[in-house]
């Protein structure tokens, strides 16, 4: 009771002193600036500034409420870009937070994708992994799509576009998470995802990765052994 | 600004003008590389297809002032018989790439129209908007 | 011409410059001349300096990959930049007997594996809904 008594008061008071600064400049010969109308308008809102610079404008000669309502409109888009940035940075943030993208062991991402996705956050999303993906040379990409309510058709031939540009970097992709009323959906859809390899649970996508990182390795230890020049000389492997 | 495509080099202007009217309009770089991609098909298509012709790119914007690019390819050339067909993608029986190229246009942009009639040439009309979050 | 480098039966070919139309087919041309000469095992396109790889490109790397493959000879591709990555599969392009590697190492790894029937294409993308 107290608190909110308190409040009001000092509300009334810090009114009264933006006020009287801003009529104290209106009264200067150079008029007010846009920097005074500012803090009116954050505390005040638009609807009552405008009208207390209609009454300004009216008592005090010389003062145009045209030229107020300019200052006015300067100020607010001031106002309004400060926000929309903010605003940016918290989409930012909050789509950082949206996908993780974690290295769960050497040479493995994994990528939970969570929520759901329109076409302007599965772009950026693929534009992420991507980058990601070249950046640490990750052989496999696991990609847990148990936090998807749906997969519908667009994002079905997202997720399929997305595979298909991991693939061109030379990255495979294992992909797990599909609940049975998903892959009802997808199938019914004629989604069969077949470009990847697919896991029942987590510790299976990882195994999977594990299996495919090592056959990688294990084809590059068999050729090591070979000497290097002897490789062009008539020992192709190649059967056509 | 209007390039017109009258050599094979053309193609390359084409591209590097769309690149870096997208790049200055503050497109992503996989954006900025669709639509020079985009206009490369484009370009190409006037050039192999009809000759000569013109790709002309304008800034527009879409609701609340999200900038875009606009580009339209024009030509005289012979136009295409059966645009569906075209546009359905893969290889087609036109020589090479024309049955990707256009289909690919169409699944880079964000706006896609074509006018084509057999005889008088074909008009392509496509725009890709900078991404929000 | 494009300078080619010999490496390890392979022929490495970094491709450093602006491909036109002319430029390809020409490459083309060179490359299937090579492998003859050098009875490559692989050739292997490093395109991580190559910013934009359109339909006529892509088709036309297919098309090399698949004569080099009847002379006995894979084709990897090496290096692929993020976003001609996102752009091809966008576009639904088809890479037919074409390996990808992540970087040179990976390239030699799969040059040097058996080649086998042809890498199956990548498919189309489904028709996507734009909201």
């Amino acid at each position: 009771m107290k608190d909110q008594l308190v409040h009001t008061l000092t509300a009334a008071q810090q009114k009264q002193s933006l006020w009287e600064e801003f009529l104290a400049q209106l009264s200067t010969p150079g008029g007010p600036s846009v920097d005074s109308l500012e803090p009116l308008l954050r505390s005040l809102g638009e609807e009552e500034v405008c009208k207390g610079l209609k009454r300004a404008a009216d008592a005090v000669p010389g003062a145009s409420e045209a030229e107020l309502l300019r200052l006015a409109l300067r100020a607010s888009g001031r106002i309004r870009r400060e926000l929309e940035e903010e605003a940016n940075h918290l989409r930012d943030t909050l789509r950082d937070l949206a996908t993780p993208m974690v290295r769960i062991w050497k040479d493995v991402l994994l990528v939970p994708l969570i929520g759901s996705l329109d076409s302007v956050r599965a772009e950026t999303l693929a534009e992420r992994l991507l980058e990601a993906a070249s950046a640490s040379r990750a052989k496999v990409v696991i990609v847990d799509v148990t936090g998807l309510p749906t997969i519908d058709t667009a994002v079905g031939g997202f997720l399929i576009e997305m595979f298909a540009a991991l693939r061109l970097l030379g990255t495979s992709v294992v992909l797990t998470g599909i609940r049975p009323s998903v892959a009802h959906t997808l199938v019914k859809l004629g989604i069969d995802f077949r470009m990847v390899g697919i896991a029942r649970d987590l510790e299976d996508a990882l195994r999977m990765s594990l299996e495919l990182v090592a056959g990688e390795e294990a084809q590059k230890k068999k050729h090591s052994g070979l000497p290097w020049n002897t490789a062009g000389e008539g020992n192709h492997d190649a059967a056509g | 600004m209007v390039v017109h495509i009258r050599r094979e080099q053309d193609i390359a202007t084409a591209r590097q003008v769309v690149k870096n009217f997208a790049q200055e309009n503050g497109f992503s770089l996989s954006d900025v590389t669709k639509a020079t991609t985009a206009v490369s098909e484009l370009a190409r298509n006037i050039y192999r297809y009809a000759g000569t012709g013109s790709v002309c790119l304008r800034r527009t914007t879409r609701d609340r002032g999200t900038p875009g690019l606009e580009i339209v390819a024009v030509d005289r050339g012979p136009g295409i018989p059966d645009v569906a067909r075209v546009l359905s993608g893969g290889f087609s029986t036109y020589e090479r790439s024309l049955g990707i190229g256009l289909a690919g246009v169409r699944r880079l942009m964000d706006e896609f129209e074509i006018r084509s009639e057999p005889g008088a040439g074909t008009l392509v009309r496509a725009a890709k908007y900078r991404r929000g979050f | 011409m494009v300078p080619t480098v010999r490496v390890a039966g392979c022929l490495l070919v970094p491709i450093q410059i602006d491909l036109d139309d002319a430029t390809v087919e020409r490459l083309q041309q060179q490359l299937l001349h090579e492998i003859e000469a050098e009875r490559a095992q692989a050739v292997i396109l490093d395109v991580s300096m190559v910013d934009v790889i359109d339909s006529y490109i892509s088709y036309t790397i297919s098309e090399t990959a698949s004569m080099a493959r009847l002379m006995g000879c894979r084709t990897v591709l090496c290096g692929i930049r993020p976003h001609v990555a996102l752009t091809l599969a966008q576009m639904g392009v088809r890479l037919r007997h074409v390996a990808f590697a992540r970087d040179l190492e990976h390239a030699l790894t799969l040059a040097r594996g058996r080649l086998t029937g042809g890498t199956p294409g990548i498919a189309p993308p489904e028709p996507r809904i734009r909201s």
